[in-house]
Parts: structure tokens; C-alpha cells; sequence
């Protein structure tokens, strides 16, 4: 795995976390809907599987 | 009520306009039933998302596995392409080599099927060979899947399909339907321009990830550039005579059912044309451009020893013409806006309603590379190579890819 394929995949990784952590924070259910959304592809990229 | 009187407790400071002054926040002796209902809610959403990401992960585990080739009677052995150049190990470029070995004296011919994975003629009739065919003279190497990693993901945008399937005589069978070039989980990010790297010349920045831009590769270059020199490699170590590279193109590409040969290659190309048009099969003749840099044709037959061609049939699913796209569309090769195309004379090949079905274009590249093999021996009796049991163009036809498979 070259070095810029780590960088990539922490720093992808590192959004999973937040958006997470965001999922947690948020009160309404839409926005919790909408971090779930987000945290698909960001999960796929940080796996390198889409 | 005097609204500038001083909070009544610390969850009043600091909160929005409008907040309940007794809204949870989990820090009282027991979480309120708010606060326990959000955690609920945020694992139940959570898990939704993870669920999705589990629904995709079979899908892509299964890309990333060989389909089944089975060894026909002609298999002599199967090695690995990283035999040749050790840099591909373990990666998804490194890729099954099958050995048809005559044991008696002769030449040896490479076939390379897949160098592009959305061309499924090319690495078909690679396969139809594996599975059916024998060398009768000298010995025939074939790669199936030259570039195995664009077999493992499909072109962005293209709705192109992820499988083929067959009902062959061995059973159901099914084949990936890939992409024109490496996956870029394996090679990115793509540079602006793409250099290639003995000749400087410059290409579109997505052609850093074409097999056929790459050769003869460099040991230390980029993903596809190692799988080139790989193949190189082999090449050389196996003093390869002949190397035979199945492609496709779209019906509107100048260069469709064409034979591309190195101008050393020309002499065997001219005779394997003739041979085909005596078999009813009309095939150009196009001399490989001194100017295109990084073409198997051109820098296998520049580096090596070995007589460079590349056979290219007609495929719909490839052109920007084409209209609703799927696995049909790629076996019948058929396309209505094609056909009007066709009437307003923009393209390149005759195309009527019975379209360029795949058996046909396996029929066209089996036929092909049986003529090539023909002509080499004629031309170099001394060093004769040809095979047997490889199915005809009127076999494939008339019964279609499923017998073979």
C-alpha cells in the first residue's frame, strides 16, 4: 500500500469518526438520517471497496 | 416575567432561544428517557449504515476472485505471471499463465486475452482456448486476464454490466464484465497527463491506468507499468515468436475487425489476412503507428524479439453511440441506434439488425489467431507452432460460445 493510499484511508477513516460522532450529537432524527447516509460511502472509502 | 432575570438553573445558561429549560442532557443521576430514545435512534441509524456497507462487501469480495477457467486437454501447466517478475506478487495484477505445450520442436506464441476487461471477445476466446484447444506444434502461452484488475471493477458511469452468464456444456458459467483499465484502488490518483515513461509521449491522465499505453513497463513504475514489464518479461525469458494481444473496439472506431501488426509482423499479418478472406472472414490490415507510444504492438515488437499483432473485433457495448446497455446487449451485440448509424454511413464495419453477436466475435479472434499461427509456420517452416481443437469460425457460429464452454 503506497503512503498516499494510507494518507487517504486516515484521513477517510478520520471523517468516519466525526460524522459518528455527529450521529450521536444531533437531536433530530433527520439529521441522524442523514449522518447514517453519510457514513456509507465514507465507510466503502475507507475500506477501498467502492 | 422579567426575561433578564438570572437562569433559574445551569441548563438555562447557554441555551438557544426557545430551548426547554429541562431538556436532557444525561447528566443527572439516570439518563432521561430523551436522552436513552437519541442513543437508541443513533445506534439503530448506525447500524442501518453498516448494514449497507455489509450488502456491498459480497459483491465486491466476489470481484476480487479468479473465475472458474478449467484446464482443457491441451494444458500443459499454469503458472503465475509474477513467475516472470516477482514486483506483482500478491497484488490483483498478478494473474494465471496457461502452458500449451506440444513437446515437440517449434515456436512459441503468446495470447493475451483481457488486456482490456470490457472487451469480453479478447479474454473469451483466451478462455475457449485454455478450455478446448491443444498445440499440435511448438507451444502456445495464454493470459486470460492480462490486466486482472480491470476485470475487478467496471467504468465509472457506463451502466455497464458486472457479469456474463452462459449455459455452457460444463454448465452455467459466468464471467466478469470489466472495465478498460486498471481499478484505481490498485493505481491512483490519476495524474493530469499521463507520460509515458521511454518515449515522453503524453496522454490523457486516465491512460496512466491502460495496459495498452504501458509496455514494455518498468520495474519500478506505476501499477499497470509493473504488470507491462511483467508480460515484457515473459516475453523475453520464453523467447516468445509471436505475440498475439485480443481486443475490441466500438463499430465508429477506424481500426475494427483489423488486424495491427508491427512493421516486422507484416509479412505473417498479410498472409493470416489472406487466409481469413479465403474463409469468407473480411479483416483489415493496419500497420502499427510508429507514434503511439506504449502499444503491445508496438513496443513488444520494438523491445522483443517476438512479432507483435493485435486483433480487434467490433463491439457495441464499448461506443458512445450505444443505447440501453447491459449483459444482452454485450452477447447479441446488437443496438437499434446503431443500426441508425449505420444508415447514416458513420461507421466504420457494416451493421445490420443481426448485429456483431460475441460468438461471432470469438468466431472472428479463434479464426484470427488460427490464421496467424498458419502463417508464421508457412512463413518460418523451420519454427512451426499451431494448435488443434480450437473451434472454427463456422463452429461458433452455427452453435454458438455455449459448446465450448
Amino acid at each position: 500500500m503506497s503512503a498516499i493510499t494510507i494518507v487517504y484511508r486516515l484521513i477517510a477513516a478520520g471523517a468516519v469518526v466525526l460524522v459518528v460522532l455527529e450521529l450521536f450529537s444531533q437531536r433530530g432524527w433527520k439529521e441522524k438520517l442523514t449522518a447514517g447516509l453519510v457514513l456509507v460511502p465514507l465507510i466503502l472509502r475507507a475500506l477501498m471497496i467502492a | 416575567m422579567d426575561s433578564r432575570r438570572a437562569p433559574a438553573s445551569r441548563h438555562d445558561a447557554g441555551q438557544p432561544a426557545g430551548t426547554p429549560a429541562d431538556a436532557p442532557t444525561g447528566t443527572s443521576a439516570g439518563p432521561p428517557r430523551a436522552a436513552r430514545a437519541n442513543a437508541v435512534l443513533s445506534v439503530a441509524v448506525l447500524g442501518l449504515s453498516l448494514a449497507a456497507v455489509a450488502a456491498v462487501v459480497p459483491q465486491h469480495l466476489a470481484a476480487g476472485r479468479d473465475e472458474a477457467i478449467r484446464k482443457g486437454p491441451g494444458v500443459t501447466a499454469v503458472r503465475r505471471l509474477s513467475e516472470w517478475f516477482p514486483g506483482i506478487r500478491g497484488t490483483s495484477g498478478d494473474t494465471d499463465v496457461y502452458v500449451l505445450d506440444s513437446g515437440r520442436p517449434g515456436a512459441t506464441a503468446l495470447v493475451l486475452g483481457g488486456t482490456h476487461g470490457n472487451e469480453p471477445a479478447g479474454y473469451l476466446t483466451a478462455i475457449v482456448l485454455v478450455e478446448n484447444a491443444a498445440a499440435a506444434e511448438g507451444s502456445v502461452i495464454v493470459i486470460p486476464h492480462a490486466n486482472r484488475s480491470s476485470m475487478t471493477h467496471t467504468d465509472y458511469q457506463e451502466a455497464s454490466p458486472r457479469l456474463l452468464e452462459f449455459q455452457g456444456a460444463s454448465g452455467r458459467r459466468t464471467f466478469r464484465f470489466g472495465s478498460r483499465a486498471t481499478n484505481p484502488t490498485d493505481q491512483w490518483p490519476d495524474p493530469d497527463i499521463y507520460v509515458h515513461a521511454s518515449s515522453g509521449q503524453q496522454l490523457s491522465g486516465a491512460e496512466t491506468r491502460n495496459l495498452n499505453r504501458a509496455y514494455p513497463g518498468r520495474p519500478d513504475g506505476t501499477f499497470t507499468e509493473r504488470i507491462a514489464f511483467a508480460i515484457t518479461s515473459l516475453v523475453r525469458a520464453e523467447r516468445v515468436d509471436l505475440v498475439i494481444d485480443l481486443h475490441e473496439a466500438s463499430p465508429e472506431y477506424p481500426v475494427v475487425n483489423a488486424i495491427v501488426a508491427h512493421e516486422r509482423a507484416m509479412k505473417v499479418a498479410s498472409g493470416a489476412v489472406l487466409n481469413l478472406e479465403f474463409d469468407d472472414i473480411t479483416i483489415g490490415l493496419e500497420p502499427s503507428p510508429k507514434n503511439l507510444r506504449g502499444l503491445s504492438h508496438r513496443e513488444l515488437g520494438d523491445a522483443t524479439g517476438a512479432l507483435a499483432l493485435l486483433c480487434e473485433t467490433s463491439n457495441v457495448s464499448q461506443g458512445r453511440l450505444r443505447g440501453a446497455t447491459g449483459a444482452r446487449q454485450v452477447i447479441e451485440g446488437t443496438d437499434d441506434k446503431y443500426l441508425r448509424a449505420a444508415r447514416l454511413g458513420r461507421l466504420a464495419v457494416p451493421f445490420d439488425e443481426r448485429g456483431w453477436p460475441l460468438k461471432q466475435r470469438v468466431g472472428r479472434h479463434a479464426a484470427s489467431v488460427g490464421a496467424i499461427l498458419a502463417s508464421y509456420t508457412s512463413a518460418n517452416p523451420g519454427r512451426p507452432v499451431s494448435l488443434r481443437g480450437l473451434p472454427s469460425y463456422a463452429d461458433l457460429m452455427a452453435r454458438g460460445l455455449e459448446p465450448f464452454l
